[in-house]
């Protein structure tokens, strides 16, 4: 590719390499760096010259990690009581049930929204006749998508306790709002992929666009999109924990609340089930998606 | 593949024996949820008709005046800057991380099983706290520093890429590797010359990808006091100015297409 490449004759595939790609990819490495560094200067300098030495931040963490055991403390760590304990699990289970409702609400978003999103049912080969209806409709709802994916499930939660009251069913909503814009793209693309030989068959004996989705499509797709249901509960039950910071419910709640109490062994049994939490809906999710094939 | 052809030719298609099993749990765990929750009355609270009016109201007339999209300007780039930040960190932490994962350099079987296996098995354990969670955690550590947001991306998103780009180098061809081998290449030659250039694509993807989730989460950060997006979006709920919170998602929502067209664009160029 570089200049400094075994001879080759002077092809004009040559000189194209030399006069046009060279230079243009030496102009991209160098917006890559400067951009890089300037990002690292506007950050660094919202510090305002009070930046911690690598030595403060590595002995805070160790101290912390002193604070999480225990060493801080003079009643028996959180972790070693059965009370504590039976408080987690039900913590863990408010959460569990927010990421469940959170997928169930997204699933049926995710079903509504199929049939609109999907190029292929409204204008493609398989599309409906009403071409100025059906495009307007694509775009609103890959619009809407779109807009529901670009927000954080956290920037919903701080929009949602405005109208609901806080609790499970406010946070499972704001993560479902989130979930619709990610799984409605995944579905409309999936559908669109899928094979088209049943649906012309159908469209040619004269089904609608209704008995189109749901004799051709859905049978062919509805595994496939089970099976990404499942993979974004795993990702969902990550962010189910930070929704509750702001919704008030589960182990986000308490986690928040341990943090500014400054009871360090509880915040230890938190982070304890937090990761607990995230392995057992990890492992229940892959034997899920084993039953969906 | 076969068995849905075969299927279609014989026209029956018999129902896998799983499914409805799955369709059974699927829609008990959503039922015992629902079931679980404790006011399925009362759901709004007092006022939150009226909120939730005001909310979509503004929508329509989101505050577009020249000084406070000029705040919104410099909140994005701050927003993007921490994404960038966060993700060089991630990217110190994943690039050695993706090797060990791959086991790529180590000659011995049982070694480069239980090394690989060590690796993922550590960064997952870091990559199941949420960044936000990380963040709080360095919030308690180090106090209010731009460094606690830049160390919360940077961990768990260096975590999360060291497991999946060790993948991609570990899922190349044979056949160029066994090449190599025969020629007599030692294990760095085969990693740089045969696992990373026919990964190269996918893993620019995926970092990508990954870049475009650190913007969102960047946003996010300034929920503990960083500066960005998230900060901005905070006070103007706080001042109940919604027409500025939508302003501020519409600027997320378009700084995140716009990510996404670029990384498409330069995709398109390193597949073609």
């Amino acid at each position: 590719m570089t200049a400094s490449s075994a001879p080759r004759p002077p092809t004009l595939q040559r000189s194209h390499e030399q006069g046009l790609v060279a230079p243009r990819r030496a102009a991209v490495v160098a917006v890559a760096f400067f951009s890089v560094t300037g990002a690292w200067w506007f950050v660094l300098s919202q510090a305002n010259g009070r930046l911690p030495t690598p030595a403060t931040v590595v002995t805070r963490s160790l101290g912390f990690l002193g604070d999480l055991l225990g060493a801080s403390t003079d009643t028996a760590p959180a972790y070693t009581t059965f009370e504590a304990w039976r408080w987690i699990g039900e913590l863990v289970g408010d959460t569990l049930v927010m990421s469940v409702l959170a997928m169930g609400v997204a699933g049926v978003g995710m079903l509504l929204t199929l049939a609109p999103a999907s190029r292929r049912i409204m204008i493609g080969d398989a599309g409906a006749d009403r071409r100025v209806f059906a495009r307007s409709a694509l775009v609103l709802v890959r619009g809407t998508h779109a807009i529901l994916r670009g927000v954080p499930e956290l920037i919903w939660a701080m929009l949602i306790v405005f109208v609901l009251r806080p609790g499970i069913l406010a946070g499972a909503l704001a993560l479902a709002l989130h979930e619709t814009g990610v799984l409605g793209r995944l579905a409309s693309d999936v559908v669109d992929d899928l094979d088209v030989h049943p649906l012309r068959s159908l469209r040619s004996a004269g089904a609608g666009s209704g008995q189109l989705l749901a004799y051709g499509a859905l049978p062919q797709v509805l595994p496939q999109l089970i099976t990404f249901l499942l993979y974004r509960w795993e990702v969902v039950i990550r962010a189910t924990v930070v929704v509750g910071f702001i919704t008030g419910a589960g182990l986000g709640h308490a986690l928040r609340l341990s943090l500014s109490f400054r009871r360090w062994t509880e915040v230890a049994l938190i982070l304890l089930a937090y990761v607990l939490l995230v392995w057992l809906v990890e492992i229940a999710a892959m034997s899920l998606r084993r039953l969906a094939r | 593949m076969t068995r849905a052809v075969e299927h279609r030719l014989v026209g029956v298609r018999p129902r896998p024996r799983g499914r409805t099993a799955l369709s059974v749990i699927l829609f008990g765990a959503v039922a015992l949820a629902i079931l679980r929750l404790d006011h399925p009355t009362g759901l709004l609270h007092q006022g939150g008709g009226q909120a939730l009016a005001r909310i979509a109201r503004s929508v329509l007339s989101p505050d577009l005046s020249p000084a406070f999209l000029a705040i919104v300007a410099a909140a994005a780039m701050l927003t993007i800057a921490y994404a960038v930040t966060g993700m060089t960190v991630a990217l110190l932490i994943a690039i050695p991380g993706a090797i060990i994962v791959s086991g790529a350099l180590i000659d011995d079987r049982a070694v480069r099983w239980t090394v690989s296996t060590g690796a993922r098995g550590l960064f997952g354990a870091l990559r199941a706290i949420h960044e936000l969670v990380w963040a709080l955690l360095f919030l308690t550590i180090l106090g209010l520093t731009p460094l606690a947001g830049v160390l919360a991306i940077g961990i768990p998103y260096g975590a999360t890429l060291a497991r999946v780009l060790g993948e991609h180098l570990q899922n190349v061809p044979r056949e160029p590797l066994e090449a190599l081998v025969t020629a007599g290449a030692s294990r760095w030659q085969q990693l740089v010359y045969v696992r990373v250039p026919i990964a190269s694509a996918n893993m620019f993807a995926y970092v990508a990808y990954r870049f475009e989730c650190a913007v969102r989460a960047a946003a996010v950060l300034s929920f503990i006091g960083l500066g960005g997006i998230g900060y901005r979006l905070t006070l103007s709920l706080h001042d109940l100015r919604f027409d500025r919170a939508w302003t501020l998602i519409g600027a997320l929502v378009v700084t995140i297409a716009a990510i996404d067209v670029a990384s498409g664009r330069v995709r398109r160029r390193l597949t073609a």
